[in-house]
């Protein structure tokens, strides 16, 4: 085994340098407005230096930053030695990480712009106990052929360990040649555009667009245009009418870019028992999920979606994704409901993905409904005071409230089959959680008084997901389903004990 | 229906409860002394008063009284050999199953109240959750720490 020890990229500098200026740039901006660029235009008035003061701080900052980056990136050295990866930094304080290479549960890449130009990769180690979305090693950049060399090493070393254990087994080390990978699934460039259309970041790109909109409207003179327009108010209307119209095109087209370069190209690989996935135009990521790992897959369809027959397929991992913000991993963004089966059952055989769903009872119809009343009622009856005439009209809230429940009760279902439990539900989207019994962490029945009279009740299974963990309700179904449930999970039967 | 689950809270929990709901009555009256005060300082209109009134009977009935009674009443819980179940809830009964394949770690603490009754509160984690049977006797608390762990380890992945 070589000890030869190893330097991250020399951009790696800059890259830390850059991280770290972005973080700086909203506490900045923020001080900047509160002093109100009042900078002192000749040294000759009293407060020219002090007004500078700011200005130092973020100059100090900055070089401050800038060593740091270089110091970290200079100090950087990794390599393998025993059976572990050893990293290691710091100039003052050192700081030292060993991994051993069994306990490494994947590498996920990312490609910033940076990366790209040099033909680099970011390199994150996942380990079982990096469950907050933090991987435990970061390399913030290194050459292609180095990460490729480190995952090379640690599979020749988990592979000899293996060997080690089994001893009796004649030792075949030339078997690990080029590991078998197929392509689950590929986005197409016509799926890519439907989901950037139905995509709920529209719904954030919107509101973006009306907060920027807002700061501007201080800025706009709406009284004088309004007095002029007042004149050709017929005219008026259309204006506004057509200039809502081409906002919402435009945030419209923002979103299906964004999603686009976000998504571009995603492909889903099996390769050894893991999944990887691939994606991003401008930044390329690789997020590599062993499957073992997988604690339940989830089936989302948003209203819109449903109509046309597509779904969204997500698994809950227990190991982070892309980094702290996603921790549901996306399997397939967007695939069509038809084609869903074929690529599922080829990564989980042992599921069984169009069980028969048991439904809620008919006199459960209610509650899905009864318990929007409580938070309705003070809500429209302070509106029709107040409001008085107009205000009347919320009382056609309840109409919305009263079909969505009717929805979600006719969404509703559970399934068991042998070792898997299958909760169906709706918030707004319709959502398939498929679980395996090992998985779930607990299970929790809930009855209300009322709830408790109609003989139905509320049950929820939770699994672990990221640091918080994952859960899915199924609401007012029969007593004997709940029974059958926590029989079903049960390993010993408190009855025959 | 299941089976009703074997054990409750000691009775001193009961106590402690009423005593917790006490404080809570305590803090509320401070509240409304307060308010009464500037009320009078103000004159501002004089139901204010009462409405201060009743509400420190109010939720000194609701937390000294009934809460803690109704809560007392619901809670059981049961260690068996393969899960450990618990049964909770004010409004909404809770009943809550966990594998003990699926416990990591068991905790037992005490705040000063706890320590003045003797009692102690039990807390089981695992991946996802944490689960806490409260104000159980110091003694009992520890014993049942001790078998959960035992038990934890010693039951089997079923995979």
């Amino acid at each position: 085994m070589s000890d030869q020890r190893y330097k991250l990229h020399p951009i790696s500098a800059v890259i830390n340098f850059v991280k770290g200026l972005k973080e700086l740039i909203l506490p900045f901006v923020v001080l900047f407005f509160a002093n109100g660029f009042n900078l002192k235009e000749n040294s000759g008035q009293n407060d020219f230096w002090l007004s500078l003061i700011p200005v130092g701080i973020f100059l100090l900052i900055t070089i401050g930053l800038l060593i740091s980056g270089i110091i970290k990136w200079w100090t950087y050295e990794y390599w393998f030695e025993e059976g572990e990866l050893r990293v290691e930094y710091g100039l003052f304080v050192k700081k030292k990480r060993y991994i051993p290479f069994d306990r490494i549960q994947s590498f996920n890449y990312k490609e910033g712009i940076f990366h790209r130009v040099f033909g680099l990769v970011q390199v994150m180690v996942e380990t079982a106990s990096s469950t907050s979305g933090e991987a435990e090693v970061i390399l913030t950049a290194i050459s292609k052929e180095a990460a490729n060399r480190i995952e090379i090493v640690t599979r020749k070393q988990k592979e000899e360990i293996r060997h080690a254990d089994l001893q009796d087994s004649p030792l075949i080390v030339e078997e690990i040649a080029e590991p078998l990978s197929r392509v689950i699934h590929k986005m197409t460039t016509k799926e890519l555009i439907i989901l950037a259309t139905t995509s709920s970041s529209m719904g954030v790109v919107i509101a973006g667009t009306a907060a920027v909109l807002s700061q501007f409207a201080e800025f706009i003179p709406f009284e004088r245009i309004f007095e002029e327009l007042s004149a050709f108010i017929k005219f008026g209307f259309v204006i506004v009418a057509l200039s809502i119209m081409a906002g919402l095109f435009i945030t419209w087209l923002a979103a299906v870019v964004v999603t686009f370069i976000n998504y571009y190209d995603f492909t889903v690989w099996e390769e050894n028992d893991r999944l990887i996935i691939t994606r991003g135009l401008l930044e390329k990521k690789r997020v590599t999920i062993p499957l073992n790992r997988i604690q339940a897959v989830k089936i989302v369809e948003n209203p819109l979606r449903q109509l046309f027959g597509f779904a969204t397929v997500a698994v809950e991992s227990a190991s982070g994704g892309f980094g702290g913000d996603d921790k549901k991993i996306t399997l397939f963004p967007l695939i069509r409901k038809k084609e869903l089966l074929s690529p599922l059952e080829e990564l989980f055989p042992r599921f069984n993905w169009e069980p028969s769903f048991t439904k809620p009872p008919k006199k459960a119809k209610p509650f899905f409904y009864r318990i929007d009343f409580i938070w309705l009622a003070p809500v429209i009856l302070a509106s029709s005071y107040w409001l008085f005439p107009y205000g009347l009209l919320s009382f056609l809230v309840i109409i919305p409230a009263v079909l969505i429940g009717l929805w979600q009760y006719k969404t509703t279902g559970f399934a068991i089959n042998e070792q898997q439990l299958t909760i169906v539900y709706r918030v707004f989207s319709r959502v398939t959680f498929h679980v395996e019994k090992k998985r779930i962490q607990a299970l929790e029945s809930r009855q209300s008084y009322f709830q408790k009279r109609r003989e139905i009740a509320t049950v929820q299974v939770r699994v672990m997901s990221g640091m918080t963990g994952a859960s899915a309700k199924a609401a007012n179904l029969e007593n004997e389903n709940i029974e059958e449930i926590m029989k079903w999970f049960e390993k010993s039967n408190p009855t025959i004990e | 229906m299941r089976k009703q689950l074997m054990f409750q809270i000691p009775k001193k929990g009961l106590t402690v409860w009423r005593l917790y709901g006490f404080l809570n009555t305590m803090i509320i009256g401070i509240l409304a002394a307060v308010v009464c005060f500037v009320t009078y300082f103000f004159e501002w209109p004089s139901f204010i008063y009462l409405i201060g009134f009743a509400l420190i009977v109010l939720v000194g009935l609701a937390s000294i009284w009934w809460f803690p009674n109704i809560r007392w009443n619901h809670w059981r819980y049961e260690v068996r050999e393969h899960e450990i179940e618990i049964q909770n809830g004010l409004f909404i009964i809770k009943r809550t199953l966990i594998p003990m394949v699926r416990v990591q770690h068991v905790d037992t603490s005490q705040g000063p109240i706890l320590k003045k009754y003797d009692l102690a509160n039990i807390s089981i984690s695992t991946a996802a959750t944490t689960h806490v049977i409260p104000m159980l006797i110091t003694e009992d608390a520890d014993q049942l720490r001790g078998r959960i762990s035992i038990l934890a380890r010693v039951a089997e992945d079923d995979v």
